[in-house]
């Protein structure tokens, strides 16, 4: 009996002690933050990792992420100052700062990330709406994302939010735009392709008009010093003959007349006269 | 104690039984208490990959890291462990998933989250992985929660904004690894402002392409350029062809007229050679010669004539019919 007594002394120790270990210690981890609440009201808020101690029963203890989170807000579209829509993808990385605001005003993360969602895409729209389609695809991009997580940051600090980070993962053209953008790159590569094709037919031209110039010109530098060498020649031929024929002109002209009766006359019907002095033998035979 | 060297064997049966029996569970208990303790005590032991380590809180405070190798802690709620791999490069694939690997992998395109807008207002559909691993094990493990989505929507809007500062033309060129490169930078400094302990190791551009409606406009530039090479290689091989023929043809000319030009002279010389030697005999007998020289001619006459008539004051030629003569003779 007396073996039995301590037994269930020493079980009943242990229960309360496990109870008692559980309900007035708490841990907080390295990733957490707790706060303790006693009916509702905050006693107190540890943001250190450790284990920390509570009224057992009384106390409850809500514990929070510390650790940086990542809220994708859904694609909205958005309006730019130049009235063009755009599909703006934003995330924001937020981290819960100020645990008692956040418990004051949200409670949950739930909460939390649809009061960001409203938040940060009305900024984003407000932001985005005062630039240019080029500027936000572009060179103002980290200007408006740093307004926007700005804007952003001010309006979640009542929260106990602190934003780490917005940004723009995808700003794209509504599909109608992208069909648009789409034809309109096909028209401007079938002009280049046009101009290409048009250029090398004027460079094929200009390289072959080139060669017919330079054909020609050949040709006609060989004409021309051909009618030089022509020419030349003919005039020393001319030299030639009127040096010769000067030494006696009665005798050149008897002797060209001479020739030409030679060479005259061919196939053709020669009609001597009876008193021809070429038949005048003939008379005197007779 | 000497009651009980009386020999009573009911009592004594029931004392060594209800003994026994009380002992019996003691010893279980015993046993039990022993075996639930040590199966708590060896709740302590984890053991770490050989790409890991653990972290090890006591009280939920980070107090030590473990690297590979099997390890004890308390049990809980006294200590607990985090492991974390540092040293597997995981991947973030960007416009594509891989959607099974092995010999011969295959892959899914993401039209949306490929399709980027360029600066110069044109769409490119890019493909790229990123390449990252964990650094800073701490860092890693206590300040970000989702440290692959982190590292996705990083390099996503990172990417994005980076091809939005280039034309079309340069991202599908020239400036390919730049963007790869800068974007691995951009996004490491944004990830060390997070204090994540995430290390960038490489981006690697993969496809980088027109989308899919816009290729054959693409393609046809192309083939422009090709066209423009065939246009201008015509009309090189039309000049290699006309300018030697030019150049051949001006020789001809050339020679043609040497050719001439020498006859010329030559003729010339010839002939005048000729007559000085013919006036050196009409100087030695000038009225001789001269009378040689007309009947030779008249003779050379005669014969080149086709017919010779002897006209009685030129009657008889009333009589001839010269057309039948000279028409028949034509024909």
């Amino acid at each position: 009996m007396k073996n039995t007594t301590l037994w269930a002394v020493v079980i009943i120790i242990v229960f309360f002690g496990i109870l008692f270990g559980t309900t007035a210690f708490y841990i907080v981890d390295q990733t957490q933050q707790a706060i303790v609440l006693r009916f509702g009201n905050i006693i107190s808020i540890k943001t250190e990792p450790g284990i920390y101690v509570k009224t057992p029963f009384i106390d409850n203890v809500v514990k929070l992420e510390k650790r940086i989170m990542i809220y994708d807000i859904p694609v909205e579209r958005v309006i730019t100052s130049d009235r063009r829509t755009i599909l703006a993808d934003t995330y924001a990385l937020w981290r819960i700062e100020d645990p008692q605001k956040f418990i004051e005003t949200l409670r949950t993360v739930e909460v939390a990330m649809t009061r960001i969602d409203d938040i940060v895409y009305s900024h984003a729209r407000d932001v985005i709406g005062n630039y240019t389609f080029p500027e936000v695809l572009s060179f103002q991009r980290v200007a408006i994302l740093e307004d926007i997580k700005n804007r952003s940051e001010a309006s979640l600090q009542d929260f106990g939010i602190n934003v780490v980070d917005v940004r723009l993962k995808r700003t794209d053209l509504p599909q109608e735009n992208t069909e648009a953008v789409y034809e309109r790159m096909k028209s401007e590569r079938y002009a280049m392709a046009a101009q290409l094709r048009a250029e090398g037919e004027r460079e094929a031209q200009r390289m072959k008009a080139e060669a017919d110039r330079e054909a020609s010109m050949i040709r006609s530098d060989a004409q021309k010093e051909a009618e030089i060498i022509r020419g030349t020649a003919e005039a020393s031929a001319l030299n030639i003959y009127s040096e010769a024929y000067s030494l006696d002109q009665d005798f050149y002209e008897l002797q060209k007349i001479t020739d030409i009766y030679k060479d005259s006359f061919n196939n053709s019907v020669l009609v001597l006269p009876n008193d021809s002095p070429l038949l005048k033998l003939f008379y005197e035979v007779e | 104690m000497a009651e009980y060297e009386i020999f009573n064997p009911n009592e004594e049966f029931n004392e060594e039984g209800n003994n026994h029996e009380g002992r019996r569970w003691r010893n279980i208990i015993i046993i039990g208490v022993i075996i639930a303790i040590a199966a708590y005590l060896l709740t302590g032991i984890y053991q770490v990959g050989p790409s890991e380590v653990a972290l090890v809180k006591t009280f939920g405070e980070y107090k030590s890291t473990a690297g590979p190798g099997l390890h004890y802690h308390l049990p809980y709620p006294f200590q607990s462990h985090v492991i974390v791999d540092v040293r597997t490069i995981n991947k973030v694939e960007i416009g594509f998933r891989t959607t099974s690997t092995g010999r011969a992998p295959t892959y899914r395109y993401l039209t949306d989250e490929a399709e980027m807008i360029t600066g110069d207002q044109n769409i490119i559909s890019i493909e790229a992985v990123v390449q990252y691993r964990v650094n800073d094990p701490e860092a890693y493990a206590f300040n970000v929660i989702q440290g692959y989505d982190l590292v996705k929507s990083t390099s996503e809007s990172v990417l994005r904004e980076r091809v939005a500062l280039s034309n079309l033309e340069n991202v599908l060129t020239t400036e390919r690894d730049r963007i790869a490169q800068e974007t691995a930078e951009r996004v490491q400094s944004i990830l060390d402002s997070y204090n994540s302990g995430i290390l960038i190791q490489n981006v690697y551009m993969q496809a980088v392409t027109p989308p899919d409606p816009v290729v054959p406009a693409f393609d046809d530039v192309n083939n422009a350029r090709q066209d423009q090479q065939t246009s201008i290689n015509e009309a090189l091989r039309y000049g290699n062809d006309i300018i030697p023929r030019a150049e051949g043809e001006a020789q001809r000319i050339l020679n043609d007229a040497q050719a001439y030009a020498y006859e010329q002279v030559a003729q010339a010389t010839g002939e005048t050679e000729r007559f000085k030697a013919l006036l050196e005999e009409y100087q030695n007998s000038a009225d001789i010669t001269r009378k040689r020289l007309i009947l030779d001619s008249v003779q050379q006459m005669i014969k080149n004539a086709k017919l010779q008539v002897v006209s009685e004051k030129g009657d008889t030629l009333n009589f001839l019919d010269l057309s039948e003569i000279i028409g028949g003779e034509a024909q």
